[in-house]
């Protein structure tokens, strides 16, 4: 398990977090620093508390103690502008989320123009030129119910980098894809990854961790078991649940 | 202000408030009842393939919807001794409110005969069912149960639209509350305390659509309007 | 004699004029009012503030709980006392903008709910504030629900504002209840009240079904 020094901030700093959600201790003195730029994998079992941690991260769920840093700011602390924080964080949801009433491009510029109050004009440029690195050029004024859902993937991302975030945070955002559209997704993430974000990835696939994870996260029961690089996780885990749970993923 | 609010001519007054009160419920059920038949037979007629029967019962619907009904029972009360029947104001206003009422519980029983998936129609004809049967025992059984939420929603709305009989003069609740603004000057004794009253009916049949549609295993009952 | 009774309603032809007139400003001033208070209230009751919630729902539940011809009663004789002076139009107005208020405020808080929580979240995540979600996000898919029993509530409205009449505002109502004492033809009088409504009302409907039938269709086919 890592322990970073107290001094030590990262990008991502959890430290003694603890989360309950009435009776049921979601997170258990989760300890976890993620650095600049760095990639981090979580996995775990289903109900292991995967989406409470990233989602504690952008403030879609509150911890109960513990500190939780992000960005330099502690979350809960009254002199956090949570709005201002949550714009330098991405979050890519399993459903993708898109606003139903908005084309792609809308999606992409709605919060650079109404947040960070960029210029319409320039605002949509940027977005068209986001739309055209997902490699989604021709959909830029396609409604997200006329899309598929790798497509609306692909758009869910260029979302949150349009607002030049810090920080990405990824909640299984390919489990609700068909197969042969899991990949042109995974390969979007692979460039964000490539280009130096930093960023939390819910997901089981083994293939993208490996390719561009510094860290792999092993999380059951609400804690974190594990941690490691791909290769030591994937070829020597060390304790008894992981490898439970690495022998039915890998078996799929 | 309110400082002479007089709750001791309200318990003078609470025979008459209570003979209202009872008026008001037993006319209204009286025009339920007689709703529901007006609301089944035009159902019955709109959910017909020949354009004979579907024609005028649409026809009738929308006039009974686009109109209000205080305009409707003026139209009894002053058309109907026109064409020779001339009848106590009472029976006058519960024909008023089954016929106005009829009309939406029509599109309540529709709807909820419309709502059965076309695969149990489908089931039946399968098994050899004739028409009559398939609506007896496959349709309407489970019909019945989608339409109770919304038929409790429409007695509230016929409940609170009895008070309009208390115009054409017949002793209900809202009458007896104008007595008593009038004999006595007091509309603020007299409104709030029929006010309370039709609280009282309001929140029973409100209850009763919420156990309703909990004992049916539905969602909760939405607004009524 | 019914060629009498024709010529002398030919004569109330100003008078049923004026009625209708009245009825229109009535239910359009209250709808205009009726709806920005609502739609106000509804993004209140939704807000998240449990005090404020809850004394909304307890207000519309005293007014879908009261018959309307009570709450005129109560307004036109009772506000008085407290020493606020009304005439009749006025009453009516706050009458019926009161209650299509609170019938629009709970088909808005529908609407507002029924909006799924991911679409609050995604806007949440990249920073809007609470106002810039409301308007970008949850009012505009709200409105696909609002919109068919919003106009349903404008026919209910119109054909509320009959009521008023019970309190001496000549309108549409009132005009065939004054035109009757005279010509003493209570079907063709009302016939013709009530085809005056039909007219307004009609469309109304039509366009509500309209709606709701649209209202199944994915954004970006139609546009409401
Ligand atoms: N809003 C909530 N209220 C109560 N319990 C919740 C809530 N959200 C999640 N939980 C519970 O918290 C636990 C952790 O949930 P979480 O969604 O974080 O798991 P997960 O690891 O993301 O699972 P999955 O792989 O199924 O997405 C689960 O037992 C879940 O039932
Ligand atoms: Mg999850």
């Amino acid at each position: 398990m890592t322990n970073p020094s107290p001094t030590k901030t990262g990008m991502i700093d959890f430290r003694g977090v603890n989360k309950w959600f009435g009776a049921l201790n979601v997170l258990k003195d989760i300890t976890l620093s993620v650095e600049p730029r760095e990639v981090v994998v979580v996995c775990g079992p289903s109900g292991s508390g995967k989406s409470t941690l990233i989602r504690c991260i952008n403030g879609l769920e509150t911890i109960k103690d513990g500190d939780l840093i992000v960005d330099g700011q502690r979350l809960g602390d009254p002199a956090t502008n949570m709005a201002q924080l949550r714009t330098e964080i991405g979050f890519v949801f399993q459903s993708f989320n898109l606003y139903p009433h908005k084309t792609a491009l809308e999606n992409v510029t709605l919060a650079p123009i109404h947040v960070r109050k960029i210029p319409r004009a320039e605002a949509e440029q940027a977005g068209r030129d986001l739309l055209a690195k997902v490699g989604l050029a021709d959909k830029v004024n396609a409604y997200p119910s006329q899309l598929s859902g790798g497509q609306q993937q692909r758009v869910a991302i260029a979302r949150c980098l349009g607002m030049r975030p810090k920080i990405m945070l990824f909640d299984e955002p390919t489990s609700a894809l068909d197969p042969e559209m899991i990949s042109e997704v995974l390969d979007v993430m692979v460039a964000v990854a490539e280009e130096g974000m930093t960023m939390m990835v819910v997901t089981h696939e083994m293939g993208f961790a490996r390719k561009v994870a510094q860290r792999v996260v092993f999380m059951d029961a609400g804690a974190i078991v594990e941690s490691g690089t791909p290769e030591e996780f994937f070829s020597a885990p060390k304790t008894d649940r992981s490898r439970a749970f690495l022998s039915k993923i890998l078996r799929h | 202000m309110l400082e002479n609010f007089s709750f001791r001519t309200i318990i003078e007054y609470l025979p008459l408030f209570g003979q209202g009160l009872i008026t008001t419920v037993w006319l209204s059920a009286l025009s339920f009842a007689g709703a529901l038949a007006v609301g089944i037979v035009l159902a019955a007629m709109n959910l017909q393939r020949s354009q004979l029967f579907r024609i005028p019962a649409k026809a009738y619907i929308d006039a009974v919807r686009a109109t209000p009904l205080l305009a409707q029972l003026y139209f009894l009360y002053f058309g109907l001794p026109r064409l020779g029947f001339v009848l106590p104001e009472l029976v006058v206003g519960i024909l008023a409110l089954s016929l106005n009422s009829g009309a939406y519980i029509a599109e309540i029983i529709r709807a909820g005969i419309l709502s059965i998936p076309r695969g149990q129609v489908e089931a039946g004809v399968a098994s050899g069912m004739t028409y009559v049967q398939r609506m007896r025992l496959v349709i309407l059984p489970q019909a019945f149960k989608v339409t109770i939420p919304p038929l409790l929603g429409q007695a509230i709305v016929l409940v609170k639209d009895s008070a309009l009989l208390s115009l054409i003069s017949v002793s209900e609740l809202t009458r007896a509350g104008q007595l008593l603004a009038s004999d006595r000057f007091m509309p603020a004794e007299g409104f709030i305390t029929i006010a309370a009253f039709y609280l009282l009916l309001y929140y029973c049949l409100k209850g009763l659509a919420g156990l309703s549609s909990r004992w049916l295993g539905l969602q909760p009952a939405r607004s009524s309007t | 004699m019914i060629w009498q009774q024709l010529q002398s309603l030919a004569g109330s032809y100003p008078l049923a004029l004026r009625g209708l007139g009245m009825t229109v400003m009535l239910s359009l001033i209250s709808l205009v009012l009726g709806t920005a208070l609502g739609f106000g209230l509804g993004i209140l009751r939704t807000g998240g503030n449990r005090l404020i919630s809850s004394v909304i729902g307890a207000w519309v539940d005293l007014i879908r709980g009261t018959p309307f011809l009570v709450q005129i009663f109560l307004i036109f004789f009772i506000l008085p006392e407290f020493g606020i002076e009304l005439d009749a139009f006025t009453a009516g107005i706050i009458a019926l903008t009161n209650l299509a208020a609170c019938f629009i405020c709970e088909i808005v808080a529908a609407g507002i709910r029924s909006v799924p929580t991911g679409q609050v979240e995604a806007a949440l995540a990249s920073g809007l504030s609470r106002w810039q979600r409301m308007r970008q996000v949850v009012l505009p898919q709200a409105m696909r629900i609002v919109l068919p029993p919003l106009v349903g509530q404008y026919v209910l409205l119109i054909k509320d504002s009959s009521v008023v009449s019970a309190i001496g505002l000549t309108d549409l109502t009132r005009v065939g209840w004054l035109v009757v004492q005279r010509v003493p033809n209570g079907l063709l009088v009302f016939f013709l009240v009530g085809v005056g409504y039909f007219i307004v009302c009609y469309p109304l409907i039509m366009l509500a079904r309209r709606l709701e039938r649209r209202m199944g269709a994915a954004h970006g086919e139609v546009q409401l």
